[in-house]
């Protein structure tokens, strides 16, 4: 109303907010589609999630969800996550460093290229395509068994929250290449030439200049990269079926009707990846727009 | 050659040795898998030798053959098709009115489509299931519902891209201009604003077509076996046939590959064409 109401100056209130109405109207569609097919359905999951069967206010979803076997998935995604985000980091950023460094231009634009393609992937061809690359019979395991003499299994399996690893990695490590790029372009030549002028080793450079400039690119690209992880179902699902216990699984379990436990259960555990996914996003935008500050 | 430039080159050396193996651990981590699946869907047999045991088209033919199949690849084709456009012609007037003439509302609509980025598809299943299942199964289990959903997870991808492209163009002048020469409000944004835009507006349906083709978290939960879309037929296959699912997954990746060439020649003719009315001015 505020808004409406400081147009009014110009034409009196009452005309003012008519034209402001009218200046507004052609958003109708995209506002009435957002807000029927996004905001109300989760203000009623909310909403739900704190209805007690009876029909009065409570918490005893969330103690529901909170039981040994959910908390466990809520674990369970909480470690997946953090392991593949900072590992895709980690990784993203070196490989990320090294091929902004490259002098092969070409080769350093193909590479791009197919790291934006690998973000891509996901879902059900992605875990196929590293079950027939990692399980028991697959190409690399075979190569790894007969040139090598490593045997991959049975102490490894595709078929684990290892093998969930490596696959979420497959589109964590070239989403962090494709994050880090702006910031590393932003650190500019001189000023590397400026440190070593001024007597720093290439330790000093890298510790007082090169991280606290890609720090916001860094903690941003984790959160992001967290919350890519811990709302993930089809390759888990593909990968995994029900083997692992992770909260999407479990809430498509509830969904589905395979698990029979009181609805409110599915909206209190919706509910709290919620906030875990909203804390993500939010913290990622704040922190792009910190980083955005030395990219010209 | 004396000792500190030595030094410095080893180092250099010692640098550029650790780039490739990076480079290379890389490009292998992200090839082999796809190379494995594609030399698998030709492969008689391969699952006691490095090298597959001769090479044959059988499951191709076979996969392809089924009548599930073109029924599956049908359905998906349906769903990304209808959230493409529908997300193009929701999103293409609001942007622009926001652009010119409703700065103000931009805070909210660029909110309402970074939301999906933090709603994971199995929780926007469950709130849509939540809300419009009392108005009948038939409704929310439905493929119009599934296209809905997706033009939801979409909105990030084909908003940004035709943000990106009224940021490129003068939008207050080709409308004034537009509107100077008599212009109804549908065919300046048909005739004048969309030619203009057309690389983000390109950009933005590929992005959500090649999304959507491979959703299967949605298309599960939402429509399931009632109208299987492609994903789900592949995931099906992955339970007990790796040959013909394995020709699948190698469809799913043609896609996304596709897509982005797609999205490379979109980009490279935006920026020819942008020079060029640069040139013309």
């Amino acid at each position: 109303m505020k808004q409406l109401g400081s147009l009014g100056k110009t034409s009196g209130k009452v005309g003012g907010l008519r034209k402001d109405m009218s200046n507004l109207l052609p958003l109708l569609p995209f506002f009435i589609f957002t807000i029927g097919f996004e905001l109300v359905p989760i203000v009623l999951v909310a909403a739900s999630s704190l209805r007690s069967p009876a029909g009065g206010l409570t918490l005893q979803n969330y103690q529901h969800a909170t039981v040994p076997l959910l908390a466990r998935s809520f674990g369970n995604s909480i470690r997946l996550s953090i392991t593949t985000a900072f590992l895709g980091v980690l990784l993203g950023s070196l490989i990320g460093y090294a091929i902004h460094s490259t002098r092969a231009g070409f080769f350093a634009r193909a590479t791009i290229a197919l790291a934006d393609v690998a973000t891509n992937f996901g879902g059900a061809p992605l875990a196929f395509a590293f079950i027939i690359t990692l399980g028991s019979t697959g190409v690399v395991t075979l190569v790894l068994a007969q040139y090598f003499g490593v045997s991959l299994y049975p102490t490894f399996r595709i078929y684990s929250i290892t093998g969930l690893v490596l696959a979420y990695l497959y589109f964590q490590i070239p989403l962090m290449v494709l994050l880090i790029q702006p910031s590393l372009h932003g650190l500019k030549r001189e000023w590397k030439e400026a440190a070593i002028n001024l007597g720093a080793s290439n330790l000093q450079y890298f510790r007082r200049i090169v991280l606290p400039i890609l720090a916001p690119s860094l903690i941003g690209g984790f959160l992001l990269l967290f919350a890519n992880s811990f709302g993930a179902y089809a390759t888990a699902w593909t990968l995994t079926g029900p083997d692992i216990n992770l909260v999407t699984v479990q809430i498509a379990a509830l969904v589905r009707g395979e698990v029979q436990l009181e609805p409110g259960t599915a909206d209190a555990m919706a509910m709290l990846s919620l906030i875990i996914m909203a804390v993500c996003v939010a913290g990622y935008q704040w922190t792009n727009a910190r980083a955005g500050r030395w990219r010209r | 050659m004396d000792e500190c430039t030595r030094g410095k080159v080893a180092a250099m050396k010692a640098g550029q040795i650790w780039r490739g193996l990076l480079i290379s651990f890389f490009l292998l981590y992200l090839l082999v898998p796809l190379l494995a699946t594609v030399a698998f869907s030709f492969a008689v047999r391969w699952d006691r030798t490095i090298l597959p045991e001769g090479l044959t088209l059988e499951w191709w033919m076979t996969v392809i053959g089924r009548r599930e199949f073109a029924s599956a690849l049908q359905h998906t084709l349906v769903v990304s098709l209808s959230a493409m456009v529908l997300s193009i012609v929701l999103v293409t007037p609001t942007a622009y009115w926001v652009h010119l003439r409703a700065p103000r509302a931009k805070t909210w609509v660029e909110l309402m489509t970074i939301l999906p980025f933090g709603i994971p598809g199995v929780v926007l299943a469950l709130a849509l299931i939540r809300t419009y299942a009392r108005f009948g199964g038939r409704l929310v289990y439905s493929p119009g519902m599934l296209v809905m959903a997706c033009v939801v997870i979409g909105l990030p991808f084909v908003y940004r891209p035709i943000a990106n492209s009224l940021n490129a163009v003068d939008v207050r002048t080709l409308t004034e201009a537009a509107q100077t020469l008599g212009a109804s409000w549908f065919s300046i944004l048909r005739r004048v604003i969309m030619p203009n835009i057309m690389p983000g507006i390109i950009s933005g349906g590929l992005l959500v077509f090649s999304l959507v083709f491979v959703e299967f978290t949605l298309a599960n939960l939402l429509v399931g076996a009632r109208y299987k879309t492609f994903p789900i037929y592949l995931v099906e296959f992955t339970r007990f046939d790796g040959r013909q699912a394995s020709a699948l997954a190698v469809m799913s990746f043609v896609i996304a590959w596709l897509t982005s060439l797609g999205l490379i020649w979109v980009a490279g003719r935006a920026g020819g064409n942008r020079e060029e009315a640069i040139g013309a001015r």
